[in-house]
């Protein structure tokens, strides 16, 4: 991330949570007992897998000075609309042809992408906030997801379907490669494409580049597609990770998703933020999450460390008041 | 007759920028003194030191014969003066009344709860004093016209009981009915004994409404009289003084087929039939006043802002979908009045500031690098010779010059035909803003065509081939730039039709 000739100290201002990952991993691995086996270092990076996905596309969705409060129940509700959709294609069957589920999976997103295209109409039309129009959402895909289960998990997929949440790839689990496809393609996304340049303009100052000729209400569009597409991959690997379609799950994943882009240094304010910094932060939450686990932590007293952290991050954010990443 | 102001070698320093130097001067008690000066004449600063917004360098403020030290904008309330902004301080969703009493609302006594109906009472009674009582004390301030909102501002001043009245153009914003009804309440202010500074652009009004005419130049005390004396002519003489005419390069003078032509443009309430063409090569200044609409009419024509009516032809052709990214692509660009609101993204990179409007052009498949851009933004760089340390330096840390020459190079690295400049001048120091006018030029001389909009009367004359005056919703004049007199352009920008 910094250039050639920069001076530790730059680079310390610049990754200054990046430091702190390390710090807490060197403390971590020197005092939670199996902390370092390659197992549980696996295990780690397959828990953040779903909300570091989904990380990535909140972060350009921030950075263009909107948000998604709807994400946490957009995986559960996609879970449970992709076990419905399976459910009624093959027409209930024991053992759903291939096609079937990716007929399914298809429509699955294109529904995820038409709820961020209808916030981002809202936006666009009405100037819904997207706080709002998201928070509405939330309740509306909770709501959804209970309404078409029943409230029972529907348990509809076939038997190789369970590779996608829990199957390995040299030892890796699957989703692990996902989250790195997310991430090397919001990145390229963020800093290589023109796309990418309009989301830092657009969040830094919408009215400048709107009069430079960019295209506002698309790019943010996009944004809000783009994160609800992640949610729904999210709900995929939920759906398979639990064979079924499960209205309870992630619960709460909106809160954690946006911790971590905070974390990651990604202002609220909109136009400023990186890829690779909401990387740190999901990261960051994932090790610390999993240390406390293993220091045998009461869980109740886990929650309360995360809302700190939001604070404290905030505060870092504030303090050291870091120059944008330069773009690559 | 009594002295209600006395300033006594009042001197305001920026750094090495000297905004306003040595001005001495008494006002009368109970008189409205116009106070004039083109923009940069030290007017703004003069004001904020009264209002108590800017602290002086050096010298003093006596307010009724006693020296005042004004530390904090309270100070000068306490001293009894008000000052009314240009830009209107109510809150919109809340009533007249609580706008009038904002901050010191009454209450029943010994509670904290507020008394609704002696606040509209109070309010009322206040109305009618001022001889504005037909504006409801309940009705929201979002419900009145502008016009209005100005006169429950003045009321909102008045019930402080103010002796010193600052307004600072209060009537730019105003149709004519609402000025009448503006200068009764200014005359029965006056009559109440309140001395008013009376700060404006529009000359002919100053007949109508001002006892006294105080002009400043370049940070200089330039003259004071007594309005019965002040002619035209000797109002001119103070705010411009001797002008040496700006000799120019001859040029050939642009003709044959217009590439932009504006047929009857009107933009409610502010423009009306608007006509005018563009050529090749030309550089096409217009000057209006503030409230001339003359933000409006550059907007209009780059499909930023609303129109009511008229064409737009490109190359003669009618333009249907007049929208930016259609103007865009016919290569028109435009440079916003505000750098800050509207013409840069301050948190991002030089660099990145001077790849927005060229953004498409330089990606191949939406795939863009730092490397691909790198040449166009150095070539910008040493062009305009724009005096940066990196070009990944965030803009803010530009000084506005600088900044202003980053806003004309994001368009240049678009290759434009035809680039729109609002106020390209403003805020940026006298040096940087020769260099973007010779920018201007020299582009022209490779073909670009330009419209320059600005109040700076001068800087057109130094630039523009070709001058409109804008002035009521309409060209109503057109000057040929050879050797012309910034006077003559002021007083066709001033002169005010005679009411109908």
């Amino acid at each position: 991330m910094t250039r050639s000739g920069t001076t530790f100290a730059t680079f310390a201002r610049r990754n200054s949570m990046l430091i702190i990952l390390i710090a807490l991993y060197i403390l971590v691995a020197f005092t939670a007992r199996g902390f370092m086996s390659i197992d549980n270092q696996l295990n780690i990076l397959r828990t953040i897998a779903v909300p570091g996905m989904i990380a990535f596309g909140m972060t350009l969705l921030i950075i263009v000075g909107e948000i998604d409060l709807s994400v946490g129940s957009m995986v559960a509700a996609s879970a449970c609309v992709l076990a419905w959709l399976v459910s009624a294609i093959s027409g209930g069957a024991f053992e759903p042809g291939v096609w079937h589920v990716v007929a399914a999976g298809v429509l699955t997103l294109a529904f995820g992408a038409s709820i961020g295209i209808f916030n981002g109409w809202l936006r666009n039309r009405f100037m819904v906030p997207t706080f709002i129009s998201s928070l509405a959402m939330m309740a509306t895909l909770a709501g959804l997801a209970n309404l078409i289960t029943d409230g029972t998990p529907i348990e509809s997929f076939p038997s190789w379907y369970y590779f996608i949440g829990s199957g390995r790839i040299f030892h890796v689990p699957f989703p692990v490669y996902l989250l790195l496809i997310a991430f090397i393609a919001t990145h390229v996304l963020a800093n290589y494409t023109s796309f990418g340049r309009s989301v830092y303009a657009i969040g830094g100052n919408a009215e400048a580049a709107r009069l430079s000729g960019l295209h506002v209400n698309r790019t943010r569009t996009w944004c809000l597609a783009i994160t609800s597409l992640f949610a729904v991959v999210g709900g995929i690997v939920y759906s398979s990770l639990l064979n079924s379609g499960n209205p309870t799950i992630a619960k709460g994943m909106e809160l954690e998703v946006i911790s971590a882009v905070i974390i990651g240094g990604v202002s609220l304010f909109g136009g400023k933020g990186s890829i690779w910094g909401a990387f740190v932060g999901v990261l960051f939450l994932g090790v610390l999450l999993n240390a406390m686990t293993l220091w045998g932590f009461n869980p109740y007293a886990q929650q309360v460390v995360r809302g700190v952290l939001i604070l404290g991050a905030v505060f870092i954010n504030l303090i050291i008041d870091r120059p944008k990443a330069s773009h690559g | 007759m009594a002295i209600a102001l006395e300033l006594r070698h009042l001197t305001k320093h920026y750094g090495s920028v000297k905004a306003l130097n040595d001005f001495s001067h008494s006002f009368a008690k109970g008189q409205v003194h116009a106070l004039l000066g083109k923009n940069g004449s030290g007017k703004s600063t003069f004001i904020k030191m009264l209002a108590g917004a800017v602290q002086p360098t050096s010298g003093e403020i006596l307010v009724n014969g006693r020296t005042c030290n004004f530390a904090h904008p309270s100070d000068a309330l306490k001293a009894g003066i008000v000052t009314v902004y240009q830009e209107l301080s109510l809150v919109p969703h809340l009533s007249v009344a609580e706008n009038i009493y904002l901050g010191r609302l009454p209450r029943h006594a010994n509670t904290p709860f507020i008394d609704w109906p002696g606040l509209l009472r109070q309010a009322k009674a206040l109305l009618d004093e001022m001889g504005a009582g037909d504006i409801d004390p309940a009705q929201p301030v979002s419900g009145l016209s502008i016009g209005r909102q100005q006169l429950v501002e003045i009321v909102k001043a008045m019930s402080l009981n103010p002796s010193i009245l600052q307004l600072d153009e209060p009537t730019s914003a105003l149709a004519q009915a609402e000025v009448q009804q503006l200068f009764s309440l200014v005359r029965r202010l006056r009559d109440r004994g309140v001395t008013i500074i009376y700060i404006s652009h529009r000359l002919a009004e100053l007949g109508e409404i001002a006892d006294t005419v105080t002009a400043l130049k370049d940070g200089h005390f330039t003259g004071s009289c007594p309005m019965a004396d002040a002619t035209p002519a000797v109002i001119l003489e103070m705010m411009f003084g001797d002008i040496t005419p700006v000799t120019r390069p001859p040029r050939p003078v642009a003709a044959g087929e217009p590439i932009l032509s504006i047929r009857n443009l009107s933009v409610e309430p502010m423009l009306k039939n608007v006509s005018f063409d563009l050529h090749k090569g030309e550089v096409l200044g217009i000057a209006g006043m503030l409230g001339s609409g003359r933000t409006e009419l550059l907007r209009a024509i780059y499909g930023a802002g609303p129109v009511d009516g008229g064409d737009i032809l490109v190359d003669g052709k009618r333009i249907d979908n007049v929208s930016i990214p259609t103007m865009k692509r016919l290569g028109i660009g435009y440079t916003s009045e505000d750098r800050k609101e509207s013409g840069l993204v301050q948190i991002l990179s030089i660099h990145a500031n001077l790849c927005l409007a060229a953004m498409q052009r330089f990606s191949h498949r939406g795939f863009v690098t730092e490397q691909r851009e790198r040449s166009a933004v150095e070539r910008q760089i040493q062009d305009l010779s724009i005096k940066i340390g990196s070009p990944a330096l965030p803009v803010s840390s530009l000084s506005g010059g600088n900044q202003q020459k980053v806003v004309v190079g994001n368009w240049l690295n678009n290759t434009p035909r035809i680039l729109l400049f609002d106020e390209p001048g403003r805020g940026v120091d006298v040096q940087a803003k020769q260099q973007i006018y010779q920018i201007i030029w020299s582009k022209a001389l490779e073909g670009l065509s330009s419209i320059v909009v600005s109040t700076e009367l001068e800087d057109l004359v130094e630039c523009c081939d070709r001058i409109l005056i804008l002035r009521d919703g309409l060209i109503t004049e057109e000057f040929v730039n050879d050797g012309l007199d910034p006077k003559t352009l002021y007083a066709a920008c001033m002169a005010r039709q005679t009411n109908p």
